[in-house]
């Protein structure tokens, strides 16, 4: 079946390195939509990279810093890259770590229009 | 020397318009005494707007200081009135390249170079386009107007203001902090002045933590960094020896790729400064 996001999943993942993007609920963790390659365990990433916004979200918010627009975490085999809008979706892309982290934040904030 | 530093001194209190400014502020600033240079720098050119030379003495001094944006506005200033400054250039091209304005620094050294600059400055340049912004520090700091300091600056002694010279302006801030959360050095200041650092480590040391969880679930290795943009800053943070972390943070304007550097920058400070018993000496607060 496919969402409305189908197409904006579609034309993330063509970016050079990207495994996966999702579009995930940050409160429960669950996969609303994603476009993922082979290999790649999607409940997983989907759990994992709606934990990690939100506890990015929730601290800067303890801490006075503002709501969290763009999120990137950089590991040695790979690059988890987040953007939340004003619902409580979170459109999330993991990439490896060579990908063009530039191109992919750019497609991510536009992308993220979509969410809001 | 110091009968030079008496004399020039003597004559600017006899004549307060005379131009020795220029000789006794860079003697100053070669000595050291970066503070007091420009104090004087800054009086001479209050007295001498238009001299291309004061302007050129204070911009060294700012760098000295890393205080870039002072330095990129007088070396402005100079090539307004002198367009074909070669130390000008050089500065500007260095300082473009501190902030990570490679094509920028490029053009400025290019300039140079077209100009007769020396050899330095042609080996910049021809690192800076073979690498397209991956130039060693190394050459182009043979490109700026004046000789690095024989000796690297050694991290100060109070925690406090461990990162406070790699920091290049106001808005930016940076903390070390332990595996609990607790400030080790740095500071976080808000735009009150109040000390926020123990208060954002507490928060934000707890993210560590989940980006551990998610990184060994996914397989992907050890985690490096984390960088997120809020509605007015931007944070890095990055883990540091002895299960430490280093957090820095600028305004939302300041380029990613600008602040990556200074995360790494602090991050090497941070390590010889834990390495050399830093975490020994500093006074831990409980958040």
């Amino acid at each position: 079946m496919s969402t409305p996001f189908a197409p904006m999943l579609e034309n993330l993942t063509r970016q050079r390195g990207v495994r996966a993007s999702l579009i995930v609920s940050e409160s429960d963790g669950l996969i609303v939509d994603s476009n993922v390659r082979f290999g790649q365990d999607g409940d997983r990433v989907a759990a994992l990279a709606a934990s990690l916004y939100r506890k990015a979200r929730l601290s800067a918010s303890a801490a006075r810093l503002g709501d969290v627009a763009f999120l990137q975490m950089d590991a040695e085999r790979g690059r988890i890259c987040a953007v939340g809008g004003r619902s409580d979706l979170v459109l999330v892309v993991v990439s490896d770590p060579t990908a063009n982290v530039g191109l992919i934040r750019v497609a991510l904030l536009k992308a993220q229009e979509s969410l809001a | 020397m110091a009968d030079e530093i008496r004399r020039w001194s003597d004559e600017l209190a006899r004549d307060p318009s005379s131009l020795v400014f220029l000789q006794l502020g860079e003697t100053l600033r070669r000595q050291g005494q970066i503070d007091v240079a420009l104090k004087i720098a800054l009086r001479g050119l209050e007295r001498h707007p238009r001299n291309v030379e004061a302007h050129d003495l204070v911009a060294r001094i700012a760098v000295d200081r890393r205080d870039f944006a002072k330095a990129f506005d007088e070396w402005e200033a100079v090539l307004r009135l002198e367009p074909t400054h070669i130390g000008a250039m050089k500065g500007l091209g260095f300082v473009c390249f501190q902030h990570g304005r490679f094509s920028d620094a490029e053009w400025y050294l290019n300039q140079a170079a077209i100009r007769g600059a020396g050899a330095d400055v042609t080996t910049a340049l021809e690192t800076v386009r073979r690498t397209s912004g991956g130039i060693p520090a190394s050459l182009v700091e043979a490109a700026a107007p004046e000789e690095p300091t024989p000796e690297a600056p050694q991290p100060p002694q109070d925690p406090q203001w461990l990162f406070a010279d790699l920091l290049l302006d106001d808005g930016q801030t940076a903390l070390l902090l332990d595996e609990n959360g607790y400030v080790l050095g740095g500071l976080y200041v808000d735009d009150s002045g109040t000390d926020l650092g123990e208060e954002i480590g507490a928060q934000l040391s707890g993210i560590s933590d989940e980006v551990r969880r998610a990184t060994r679930h996914l397989e992907i290795g050890d985690w490096r960094s984390i960088t997120f943009e809020t509605h007015d800053v931007v944070v890095a943070m990055a883990p540091a020896s002895d299960e430490s972390l280093i957090v820095v943070a600028a305004a939302r304007t300041t380029p990613l790729g600008l602040l990556r550097r200074l995360l790494d920058r602090c991050a090497e400070r941070a390590g010889r400064w834990l390495v050399n018993g830093g975490s020994a000496s500093a006074q831990r607060r409980t958040p």
